[in-house]
């Protein structure tokens, strides 16, 4: 085992993939929410709940939980580019015990999701409390609740990176992939929020229970002032990270289990 | 002075030959009753034949006679709905050291373009469990050491093919299978590859190797397994194969369609 994580670790770092996984971590942690923050979300439109209140604070680091996918999409391409480049052949050549080998790109992937989650937390934390001081308001959170939230986010983008990773194993197409990926998450996702009957189930979606681990409920606040129906509600935290961490565990067995019966072609 | 020569090339020939037994672990490939249907295509459906020890053997068929089925068959990447494919006696799945006992060179085989030659063999090598300067050793080994840091997406196919043979070298195994390794090679590189699998059998190697080019395989292997739609219709060594007094060509044509080319007398008897 330790012989095929070196393997899947050496290749990881024979590209530039460590690298610009951690640029794009900064931008998206960074990004939207330093961007927000400058403006000051009470400029927004419509305007928000300003960086001096809690519902603010959660809301502008919240954002970039939005681009959770990004570590999806990064783990999809990856797994994915395997049997792009036809290398898979090759790495089972070297490791015939396939599920082994799954299992040493899911704990590698797994720390690769941790290390983009942490730099795009601490992007984030540094944009937040930047915006702040240049709009001279107090923080309207303490350091240590601050603190909480975007270590659910680096969580969750672990969680995700994981789950890139395993829909990538088992789509093998990457083009295929990708459209899964960002099929569900920017749209399957958005239209069950909003059918009626349907979205009592939200909480439980991927979504729903990164929403319910960030607390972050703007968007489907926002769907239920414009729509006639109920809020998607959502769950506590712990919940809500239990059952992403469900999905991630379904997902990773699945992508051991069914490349074993595989052939290659 | 002649004599002196030979005699001291001999030596030194012979010195490499016991060197290379040494550190080679040789084994036999056993191929029997190998059966895959993929789709509604019965891609293989009786492939039996010996690859031994010592000895270059060439598997030859027209394109689609299920030549890559069963080589991906014999290297565990797919599985026979009948049959064995024995390496050493093992299914190649189950060889404790696989990429240390078989090297195997693929069709398609890739690698990814971002990386360089030397990302390329040393995180192979690493996922093996070879020792990291094999990565080195091979790519001197294949003529490659110039390429070592550029990155592969900008290779030619005949230094991709070089990278592959590289790739199957990194754990020094007794074993070499390879699919159609001549594709994208120039006749150097092809005389190359030749003289490269010739050494290594001398060693005692065993060398597997496919092609759908007739003349490619002429000269460079000791045993031929002909295989068509499926079947291995023909095994044997080279030359009595040959010795029927027709050519090459004429046997192979008529041993792989449906008597398109008539065969002299005296053929018939070798059929499998």
């Amino acid at each position: 085992m330790n012989r095929l994580l070196r393997g899947e670790t050496a290749k990881l770092f024979a590209t530039r993939l460590p690298l610009w996984s951690l640029v794009t971590a900064a931008l998206c942690g960074g990004g939207l929410t330093g961007l927000l923050s400058l403006i000051g979300p009470e400029n927004a439109t419509p305007p928000l709940p300003g960086l001096d209140t809690a519902e603010g604070v959660g809301i502008v680091v919240g954002m970039s939980g939005l681009l959770l996918f990004v570590p999806a999409l990064i783990g999809t391409i990856a797994v994915t580019g395997e049997y792009r480049h036809r290398t898979i052949g090759t790495t089972f050549l070297a490791a015939p015990r396939r599920g082994r080998v799954l299992v040493a790109k899911l704990v590698v992937y797994g720390a690769l999701g941790v290390a983009y989650g942490l730099v795009s937390s601490l992007f984030a934390g540094l944009a937040v409390i930047t915006g702040a001081a240049v709009q001279g308001v107090e923080l309207g959170v303490p350091l240590a609740s601050l603190t909480a939230l975007l270590a659910r986010l680096a969580f969750a983008a672990a969680v995700y990176m994981v789950l890139g990773v395993a829909i990538g194993a088992l789509a093998r197409n990457q083009l295929l992939a990708i459209g899964i990926v960002l099929g569900y998450f920017y749209f399957l996702e958005h239209i069950l929020m909003i059918v009626p009957g349907v979205n009592v189930i939200h909480p439980f979606l991927p979504g729903g229970a990164t929403a319910a681990l960030t607390d972050f409920t703007f968007l489907s606040d926002a769907i239920a002032e414009q729509l006639p129906i109920a809020a998607a509600s959502t769950t506590s935290p712990l919940v809500g990270a239990l059952v992403l961490l469900g999905y991630a565990a379904l997902a990773a067995w699945l992508a051991i289990a069914v490349p074993l019966r595989r052939d290659l072609r | 002075m002649i004599i002196l020569t030979v005699r001291t090339f001999s030596l030194l020939s012979l010195e490499y030959a016991t060197e290379g037994i040494r550190s080679m672990i040789t084994a036999q490939i056993d191929v029997s009753g190998l059966a895959k249907r993929i789709g509604d295509v019965e891609a293989v459906r009786d492939a039996t034949f010996v690859a031994a020890p010592g000895r270059v053997t060439g598997f030859l068929g027209p394109n689609g006679a299920g030549k890559s089925t069963t080589l991906r068959m014999l290297l565990g990447l797919a599985r026979p709905d009948a049959g064995t494919a024995l390496i050493g006696g093992r299914p190649y799945t189950e060889l404790p050291d696989p990429t240390g006992t078989v090297g195997a060179v693929l069709d398609l085989a890739g690698a990814h373009p971002a990386m360089t030659a030397r990302g390329h063999l040393r995180s192979y090598c690493a996922l093996g469990g070879h020792a990291v300067g094999r990565a080195e050793q091979v790519a001197e080994l294949t003529g490659m050491t110039d390429y070592l840091d550029r990155r592969v997406g900008g290779f030619s196919t005949g230094m991709r093919q070089r990278l592959s043979l590289a790739t199957a070298l990194l754990g020094d195994p007794g074993v070499l299978v390879l699919d159609e390794p001549s594709n994208g090679l120039d006749p150097a590189g092809i005389v190359w590859l030749r003289t490269f699998l010739r050494e290594f059998a001398a060693d005692g190697g065993t060398v597997l190797i496919s092609s759908h080019v007739l003349t490619e395989l002429q000269y460079g292997i000791d045993d031929l397994v002909l295989i068509d739609r499926g079947r291995t219709t023909w095994t044997g060594p080279l030359s009595e194969f040959t010795e029927h007094g027709t050519s090459l060509e004429a046997a192979f044509l008529e041993l792989t369609s449906d008597g398109a080319s008539p065969l002299p007398t005296g053929t018939e008897g070798i059929r499998a």
